[in-house]
C-alpha cells in the first residue's frame, strides 16, 4: 500500500511523464536529465519559429513604411544667420548648429566660397572635421573623407553624402536656410 | 551509499513509442527548412535598415516582398507541410 502511495506521489511531481523513453543507445551512454529534454518540444519550437517569421516581416514592413514616409516629409525650417560667416577665412571653418541642436560644419573652401553640412558622418555619426591641407571634410573613426564642396563620399565607408545645409546670403549675412538628406544616388 | 546507474534511471522513464522513421524526417526537415527562412529574413531586415538608413528607398519594396514571401512559405509549411497519418502512409 505504502509503495502505491509512493509510487503515486512520484509521479506526481515528477515531470517525466511525457518524455519519450530513451530509445538510443546514445541516450542511454549519456545521462542528461530527461526533465531538460522536456523543456521545448518540436512542436514547440516549430511554433516559435514561425512566430518569429511573423515578427521579422512585420519588422521588416513596419521599418520600411516609416522611414518611406519619414522621407517623404520635408520639414519647413526657419532661416538661421550663422555667427562668425562673414569673417572666415579662406580655408577654413566653423561649427554651428542647425537646426536645432544638430551640429554642422560651414566651410569656405580655399576659391572663396561658402558650403555647409551636417557634421555627422553619414557612417556612424563621428562628427567630421575640415582638413585644410588636403582641402576635404575628414572623419577620424573610421577614415571616410568627403568633398568640401558637394560633401559626397570621397573615399571610405560612409554609403552617402553628408546632409547639405542650404544657405543663403543677405546683406552680407549669410543664413542656413534648410536641410537636405541626400541618397546615394547623388 | 547507493548510487543511482543510468539503467535504473531510465526504467523509470515510462515507455513511449517513439516517432517512426518517416514523420521524424519529415519534422526534422520542416524545423530545418524554418530556421534556414528565419535567417533569410534576419538578413532581409538587416539589408532593410541598412537600406533605410543609406536612404536608398529603392531597395525597400523589393525587400519587403522578399521577406514577406518567405512568411508566406513558413506559413504554410506550419499549416499545410505535415506528415501524412498512418493510414494514409501505408496505403501508399
Amino acid at each position: 500500500m505504502s509503495s502505491d502511495l509512493s509510487k503515486a506521489i512520484e509521479n506526481l511531481i515528477s515531470d517525466e511523464q511525457d518524455v519519450r523513453a530513451a530509445t538510443s543507445p546514445y541516450q542511454a551512454e549519456f545521462p542528461y536529465e530527461r526533465d531538460e529534454e522536456a523543456q521545448v518540444t518540436r512542436r514547440e519550437f516549430c511554433n516559435f519559429l514561425v512566430l518569429t517569421s511573423t515578427a521579422l516581416f512585420v519588422g521588416a514592413a513596419g521599418f520600411s513604411a516609416k522611414a518611406a514616409i519619414d522621407a517623404s516629409k520635408t520639414p519647413v525650417l526657419p532661416p538661421m544667420p550663422i555667427d562668425g560667416a562673414a569673417e572666415l577665412q579662406a580655408g577654413a571653418a566653423i561649427n554651428f548648429h542647425y537646426p536645432g541642436d544638430e551640429t554642422a560644419i560651414l566651410v569656405r573652401a580655399k576659391d572663396g566660397t561658402y558650403a555647409a553640412f551636417g557634421q555627422k558622418c553619414t557612417h556612424l555619426s563621428c562628427p567630421v572635421h575640415y582638413a585644410k591641407d588636403h582641402d576635404r571634410l575628414e572623419c577620424p573613426c573610421h577614415e571616410g573623407g568627403f568633398d568640401a564642396k558637394t560633401g559626397a563620399v570621397l573615399y571610405g565607408p560612409p554609403p552617402r553624402p553628408l546632409d547639405k545645409i542650404d544657405i543663403e546670403t543677405h546683406n552680407g549675412q549669410i543664413y542656413a536656410v534648410g536641410r537636405e538628406v541626400r541618397g546615394s544616388e547623388v | 551509499m547507493k548510487f543511482e546507474t543510468t539503467e535504473l534511471r531510465y526504467k523509470r522513464v515510462p515507455a513511449k513509442a517513439p516517432l517512426p522513421r518517416g514523420r521524424a524526417a519529415v519534422w526534422q526537415a520542416r524545423l530545418v527548412l524554418l530556421v534556414m527562412i528565419n535567417l533569410a529574413q534576419l538578413w532581409i531586415l538587416s539589408a532593410a535598415v541598412d537600406a533605410a538608413l543609406g536612404h536608398e528607398f529603392r531597395h525597400l519594396l523589393p525587400l519587403v516582398i522578399a521577406s514577406g514571401v518567405c512568411w508566406l512559405i513558413s506559413v504554410s509549411i506550419f499549416f499545410w507541410w505535415k506528415p501524412v497519418g498512418s493510414r494514409q502512409s501505408g496505403s501508399a
